[in-house]
């Protein structure tokens, strides 16, 4: 059983270098869908998912492409774990 | 990190600062780890990248670095925190965002899809078989209706589904899961679960479109002399005014306390109902029959608006 360990929003926005208010856009957007969103707690998984999606948007991704781009990455590591088993 | 940001993005000192994004972005696109997945090589170059682009990206940044003061501790406290890995490195072990995907979809159906075939190998696409779908129906209040809500449901399979019901949803309304039904035969793709949402009736509201409807009850003097009361509404408590001269049936609406959707914009609209006490004091009893005397009127008479305006100050 791996253990998750969780981060509050405001902890992920400070380490991060991201706006606490972006996160909740993002989260808004459905685009993190938060570990236990009640208490806005983030995993790894979350974290690095915001950091990827500031990451695209670095790249010059706008907000209508970025939804396209995590649906077809999510899709591309379900094919690669898929193929490993 | 003591290596040269210039040389690193390919760009020489001079460079305007629209030549550094755009050889930022052409290597970060070349060797980002998630949209180059698999190649430890790509993960260690992508945060050499960035980091270059931390340093010399802005122009304050740049700025900074071309005096010389290296900023180190952005390198360990910004975005590449090596304490943490990539996005890809999360998704290898059952991430939650590419399962919730394969939940979603069904991963049999994208295997099917990609390769033309299922992953048992049987190698056939013609299907003897077909996996049906399973209905489920699921009750929710009136409340997590108009403002959505999250729920765990088990299915037939013992697998847990997570649903968001989206805020303003109708009873009676299905929900489609693609690949949670029937997964009786390997070789066919499995059936749908489909989810029957009920609203469930909450006492004294109703829905209309996207408002929501409730009775209020106001004592004769509130309804008489207006006053401000305190409503709850499923957004929580609101103070409403109410204005001197209202009657029972007399609606007032909340704005903006119905269904409340991006593009969605709901009221609550409040009826009025003048409430007399029900055992009246007799003090009271006296104090009206003295009053009724001075300034008594009809309401069944058609002008009797008009008479009742007077004495009580106020339009209904």
């Amino acid at each position: 059983m791996k253990t998750i360990t969780t981060f509050h929003l405001l902890e992920v926005a400070r380490n991060c270098g991201v706006d606490q208010n972006v996160i909740r856009q993002f989260i808004q957007e459905q685009w993190i869908v938060p570990y236990d969103k009640n208490q806005m707690q983030l995993d790894e998984e979350d974290v690095e998912r915001i950091k990827l999606i500031t990451e695209l948007q670095d790249l010059g991704v706008n907000d209508e492409a970025v939804p396209i781009i995590l649906h077809l990455i999510d899709q591309l590591n379900l094919y690669h774990q898929g193929l490993r088993h | 990190m003591s290596k040269n940001p210039y040389v690193i993005l390919g760009v020489k000192e001079n460079a305007t600062q629209e030549e550094i994004k755009k050889a930022y972005r052409g290597l970060a696109k070349k060797h980002h780890p998630d949209l180059n997945p698999g190649n430890k090589q790509n993960e260690a170059k992508f945060k050499e990248i960035s980091h270059a682009y931390d340093q010399i990206g802005t122009p304050e940044a740049r700025a900074k670095f071309d005096r010389g003061e290296t900023d180190e501790n952005a390198f360990n406290q910004g975005r590449q925190n090596k304490e943490w890995s990539s996005y890809y490195n999360t998704q290898q072990n059952s991430g939650r965002y590419s399962q919730s995907f394969a939940d979603s979809f069904g991963d049999e159906d994208l295997f099917e899809q990609i390769f033309g075939r299922s992953r048992s190998g049987k190698g056939s696409r013609t299907r003897s078989h077909v996996n049906e779908d399973i209905h489920y129906q699921m009750d929710i209040s009136f409340r997590e209706s108009i403002l959505g809500a999250e729920k765990v449901i088990t299915l037939a399979n013992g697998k847990n589904l997570s649903i968001k019901i989206p805020a303003g949803i109708e009873d009676g309304k299905k929900l489609r899961f693609k690949g949670q039904g029937n997964q009786e035969y390997a070789d066919a793709p499995a059936g749908d679960a489909y989810i029957q949402i009920n609203v469930q009736e909450q006492n004294g509201w109703t829905r209309k479109g996207d408002d929501v409807e409730m009775e209020l009850p106001v004592s004769f003097f509130e309804a008489v002399l207006g006053a401000e009361v305190s409503v709850p509404t499923l957004h929580g408590q609101v103070m409403l005014k109410i204005p001197s001269g209202v009657s029972t049936g007399t609606k007032m609406r909340i704005k903006g306390k119905g269904v409340l959707t991006e593009g969605r914009q709901g009221n609550q609209i409040v009826h009025l109902k003048v409430m007399t006490p029900k055992n009246p004091d007799h003090e009271l009893m006296e104090e009206l029959r003295k009053l009724q005397q001075r300034f008594a009127y009809n309401p069944r008479e058609s002008n009797a608006d008009a008479q009742s305006r007077g004495p009580f100050g106020g339009a209904p």
